[in-house]
């Protein structure tokens, strides 16, 4: 009988059986699990076309990894030491098998650990990708716009890291409660830029790009699952996720160019996105919290919920923004806000609100505010700032795609 | 015309090469898989993988083998039936493992008295 493999299968048994291995003998031997995990794979690919998938091949690679670890670890050290420390796992070489929600909390638990304060967050970015999503370091590469080189020297960071002595210590000890709670922010917030690299990444391959986000959605529900990550701002991840996932493949054109809100087939947004995206807002609606992704998730809900542009509720949406500033405070989210309160107050009542703010050099100089403002004046009237805006904004897009999007929007004026 | 059976040997570059990464074995999975499928009557012996290092008997004794100076490593073998030697080239032409950067198969037929 011919037996299917799961989508993704071995990327995400890769992320899997290396967390758990990693936990069990520790990570000073992350590079020999990764090695183990990757030959039992591979051996899973050579002999399954001709004997057919085993009834449960998560186990069969966890057997082959295990063993091949065993035999790798027995070669090179002290063969007594090493029986000593994990006389577990060499008691339990025939039935030992980890139970699918053991492999589970371990991933998640590796995600945390990774995410320790002495890591980078170029690192941990990477980090996750490669060990926990299984993409290889060119696929990461690719995926982050960055050279293989780059990609390479951030994992190697994270990997260095792992093998320091407080966190291989933190792996066999197991993380505190306290350390759990104080670590989730960092968690979500590396699972909220897998997904941006996806989402927001002018990539003209929307597979590669929806690949992205499908893993932090993934990860994200695994999360949720775990004691330690079971939280409203969890669930208000998730539902942001969905909601921006529903109107991905109407954002972009079949060449790879960008489409404004406004522009897109609202008939084209994926209606059952939507629907997991309400339920998981709803159940993030419980309790105190109110995190960034809260009033993120909110905006994204008001938009996925108007029937059109113009029946937007921008007053809701001007609103969720000066929440957002308040909790997680960026002079994005105000020229954001201008935008929406231009949408029911009229454009000059939005430049007033902005004649006051004082934009950070960074935003002063970048392609986002420059449009906003020619928006505005355009909007206004007052043509001569206008096209001066206007030619600054497109002079700093960071993209071809992004250039062509600010052109189209504000060479209807 | 009866079938006639061939044997295949697959060769590849002697030294470990780096395992593809895991989305890239799942679609090799896939191929081999579909592959198999589609010449499922074709197959007498799936064979398998040959392991690494081996013997070689002789008159003068037996030694290790196969040589380490060899360039190509016979790293797995099959038997399949076919009408002609074209059919068994074709056959294995579609092979997924002929893409590997180079993998060749040889392919002779078992000659029946």
């Amino acid at each position: 009988m011919k037996r299917e493999l799961a989508e993704s299968f071995f990327r995400h048994e890769y992320g899997k059986l290396t967390a758990t291995f990693s936990r069990r003998f520790g990570t000073r031997y992350f590079q020999d699990v990764e090695d183990a995990v990757q030959s039992a794979l591979l051996k899973g690919m050579q002999t399954w076309p001709v004997s057919g998938v085993p009834e449960n091949p998560s186990a069969w690679l966890f057997q082959v990894a295990r063993n091949s670890l065993l035999g790798e670890l027995r070669k090179r050290s002290n063969q007594g030491r090493l029986l000593q420390e994990h006389s577990q796992d060499f008691a339990e070489t025939s039935e030992g098998v980890a139970a699918p929600s053991e492999l589970q909390d371990n991933l998640i638990q590796m995600l945390f650990i990774s995410c320790d304060h002495s890591i980078p967050i170029n690192s941990q970015l990477v980090f996750a990708l490669k060990a926990l999503c299984g993409f290889s370091i060119q696929e990461v590469a690719t995926r982050l716009f960055v050279t293989e080189e780059n990609a390479y020297k951030r994992y190697a960071r994270a990997r260095r890291a792992l093998a320091s002595d407080s966190i291989a210590k933190e792996l066999s000890n197991g993380i505190t409660h306290t350390q759990y709670a104080l670590r989730l922010p960092s968690v979500q917030k590396v699972l909220y830029l897998i997904f941006t690299e996806g989402h927001l990444s002018t990539h003209s391959n929307l597979p590669i790009r929806l690949e992205l986000c499908q893993e932090a959605i993934r990860l994200s529900k695994i999360l949720a699952e775990n004691p330690h990550g079971q939280s409203p701002s969890t669930f208000a991840l998730i539902a942001l996720f969905h909601l921006l996932s529903a109107r991905m493949s109407s954002r972009q054109k079949e060449d790879g160019s960008l489409l404004l809100l406004e522009e897109q087939n609202r008939s084209q947004w994926d209606q059952e996105q939507i629907k997991v995206g309400l339920e998981y807002l709803a159940k993030s609606a419980t309790g105190e919290e109110f995190s960034r992704y809260h009033a993120e998730a909110g905006i994204a809900a008001e938009h996925c919920l108007a029937p059109s542009y113009s029946e937007t509720r921008w007053e809701k949406i001007a609103e969720l923004y000066q929440l957002l500033d308040r909790v997680s405070p960026s002079p994005l989210h105000r020229i954001n806000r201008a935008m929406a309160v231009a949408e029911f107050k009229g454009p000059q009542f939005a430049l007033g609100e902005l004649s006051e703010f004082e934009p950070p050099s960074w935003l002063s100089s970048s392609y986002q505010y420059y449009a906003v403002l020619a928006d505005l004046h355009f909007r206004s009237k007052k043509q001569d700032d206008g096209a001066r805006f206007r030619k600054l904004a497109i002079d700093s897009a960071p993209s071809s795609a992004i250039k062509k999007l600010t052109k189209s929007r504000l060479d209807r004026y | 015309m009866p079938k006639q059976n061939y044997l295949c040997i697959q060769r590849s570059p002697a030294g470990n090469c780096e395992p593809p990464p895991p989305s890239q074995m799942q679609e090799m999975f896939a191929k081999f898989q579909s592959w198999s499928e589609k010449f499922k009557d074709n197959f007498v012996d799936m064979g398998g993988k040959l392991a690494e290092g081996g013997k070689v008997v002789g008159a003068e004794g037996t030694v290790d083998g196969p040589f380490a100076e060899s360039k190509e490593i016979a790293g797995g073998y099959m038997i399949i039936s076919a009408e002609s030697m074209e059919e068994a080239i074709k056959i294995v032409e579609e092979s997924p493992g002929i893409g590997m950067p180079g993998s060749t198969v040889e392919i002779r037929q078992i000659q029946t008295p």
